[in-house]
């Protein structure tokens, strides 16, 4: 029963779940941006990473980890509720790791068919907001155009992006901003359920958090997914090309 | 160069030995009873059953002669945030659909303070010194080597329904032992950044990119050396014939003695009460 796969997968989730608390403890694991909470996290990273490359369970445990660090390490009443702390967070291996596994063999025209699910989902959202008339009967104008637009800047942007890029690396994207999302949207919709914050609140601080999170992950995942599983193109030192002269 | 040499430090709750009935007690009965303590607080909503528990979990830690001003330290830095949210949901909290029976207290336009908004700040903040305390209680008490046995034997029952008690406290393990090894590691990449003239100190807020590819920049060199010293244990694990938990033999047994009974029962009655007094309530 015991192989090496299965020592491997013990021992890297091992690994992964002490850099999520070195990376929770001190702190490294946060990234200053402009927000009213002032941080982003990179500390669900490696719960993502554990998903990616050592599947849902390892993604899993990894997470449990995660949500208990931060749940010992809590400043804020919030976090020191563990179903806003451990909970939400048992699922961002999973998510990420079943997003993975789902487009792993995807080729660029079906990415890009995604890319119009989800340009259709972002412009039904706009109308959606547009057909339903507030309490008094008037219509919001500005924020479906606003939904609208950005939708459709991010979608186009992305598309430029894929373009040019391996495939592989963009369901890696995909699939750590998928993880990202799900760290931001449970917890704080586990947060708003308990009352901690009012709906309002809870949609402000996912805006302005999960976007510069989603990012972060994304571009730290890419890096460490590529050096270790050797996709993408790497720049090779023209040094170490040459074999060294024995003397 | 001091911020170099801070990631080696790290505790997860710093053991402190006082010799106290509590830290003598069995790790399992420890874990059991934090994590009935736990829920206790969490599921607690009234103004006297928050305080009682609070009172309670008080006696605890003061009957482990575990220093007041140390528990309380990690309160300081979270004070201003602590009181920022407080007020926040003081004033914005949605009682209309919480509890709809509140009573007004204070109406001004879109800020209205009403007897449940009160109540749910209150009954936070409690249960979040609540909470402090019994962290504090567990990991101040325990060692690591003890919680990670104690957490193998409490997941056993999980092997007999195929899950993998015997891997996640093996995992645990390896985490707590690899934490000061990374963190080294990690110190050794900022200092070999630092000498190739990369700037540690953090950016502004706005500057997310340049943030997030200094973020990038430790982050990415540490996962890879994670994942080297990873090959490295599975050969050693593979060559001293590792095959799992089926069957293996501990050097230190865990015993249950009388005083972890007389524990157990006194926070089982304590996690009764607090079950019956919510059902009391709602019925």
């Amino acid at each position: 029963m015991y192989d090496e796969r299965g020592i491997r997968r013990v021992v890297n989730a091992g690994l992964l779940l002490a850099i999520t608390l070195l990376l929770a403890f001190t702190r490294i694991g946060f990234i200053p941006a402009p927000t009213p909470a002032g941080n982003a996290t990179i500390a669900h990273i490696p719960a993502i990473i554990g998903g990616l490359l050592e599947g849902p369970l390892v993604g899993l445990i990894v997470g449990l980890g995660f949500g208990f660090a931060s749940f010992l390490q809590a400043t804020v009443p919030m976090f020191k509720d563990p179903l806003v702390a451990v909970l939400p967070r048992l699922f961002i291996g999973v998510t990420a790791a079943y997003t993975y596994l789902g487009l792993r063999k995807a080729t660029k025209a079906q990415l890009r068919a995604l890319l119009g699910v989800l340009l259709a989902l972002v412009l039904f959202a706009a109308w959606r907001v547009y057909a339903v008339p507030n309490e008094d009967g008037s219509r919001e104008a500005l924020v479906p155009v606003l939904i609208a637009v950005l939708g459709i800047a991010l979608v186009g942007g992305l598309y430029v992006w894929l373009d040019r890029q391996d495939p592989r690396i963009a369901v890696v994207a995909l699939a750590a901003a998928v993880g990202s999302l799900t760290n931001t949207v449970l917890v704080l919709g586990v947060a708003s359920m308990r009352g901690y914050l009012s709906p309002g609140v809870a949609l402000g601080i996912g805006i302005t958090h999960g976007i510069p999170e989603v990012i972060v992950a994304a571009v730290i995942v890419i890096a460490v997914v590529a050096a270790l599983r050797g996709i993408g193109q790497r720049k090779r030192s023209r040094v170490s090309q040459e074999p060294p002269e024995l003397v | 160069m001091g911020s170099y040499h801070a990631l080696r430090h790290v505790s997860i709750g710093q053991y402190i030995p006082t010799g106290s009935v509590a830290h003598r007690l069995d790790p399992r009965t420890k874990l059991v009873a934090f994590v009935l303590l736990v829920a206790c607080t969490v599921i607690t909503k009234s103004y006297v059953g928050s305080l009682a528990l609070l009172g309670i979990i008080l006696a605890a830690v003061l009957a482990t002669r575990l220093p007041l001003g140390y528990v309380l330290r990690g309160l300081r830095p979270a004070l201003p945030f602590i009181v920022v949210l407080s007020l926040l949901q003081l004033a914005f909290y949605n009682s209309a659909a919480v509890a709809p029976e509140a009573k007004v207290m204070v109406d001004w336009g879109p800020v209205t303070i009403t007897t449940a908004s009160v109540q749910a700040v209150v009954v936070a903040l409690l249960r979040f010194l609540g909470l402090l305390f019994l962290t504090s209680l567990l990991t101040n008490t325990t060692t690591t080597g003890a919680l990670t046995h104690g957490i193998e034997h409490l997941l056993r029952p999980l092997t007999w329904l195929g899950l993998p008690g015997h891997e996640m406290a093996l995992i645990a393990t390896i985490a707590l032992r690899f934490v000061p090894i990374l963190g080294e590691e990690g110190e050794a990449i900022l200092m070999a950044q630092a000498s190739r003239a990369v700037t540690p100190e953090r950016s502004g807020a706005w500057r997310l990119i340049d943030s997030a590819s200094r973020g990038a920049r430790l982050v990415v060199p540490l996962f890879v050396d994670a994942y080297r010293r990873s090959e490295e244990l599975v050969l050693a694990m593979q060559a001293r014939c590792y095959h799992g938990g089926r069957g293996r033999t501990q050097l230190h047994t865990l015993r249950l003695a009388r005083r972890d009974a007389t524990a157990l029962s006194l926070v089982l009655a304590v996690f009764i009460a607090t079950l019956l007094s919510r059902w009391i309530t709602v019925a």
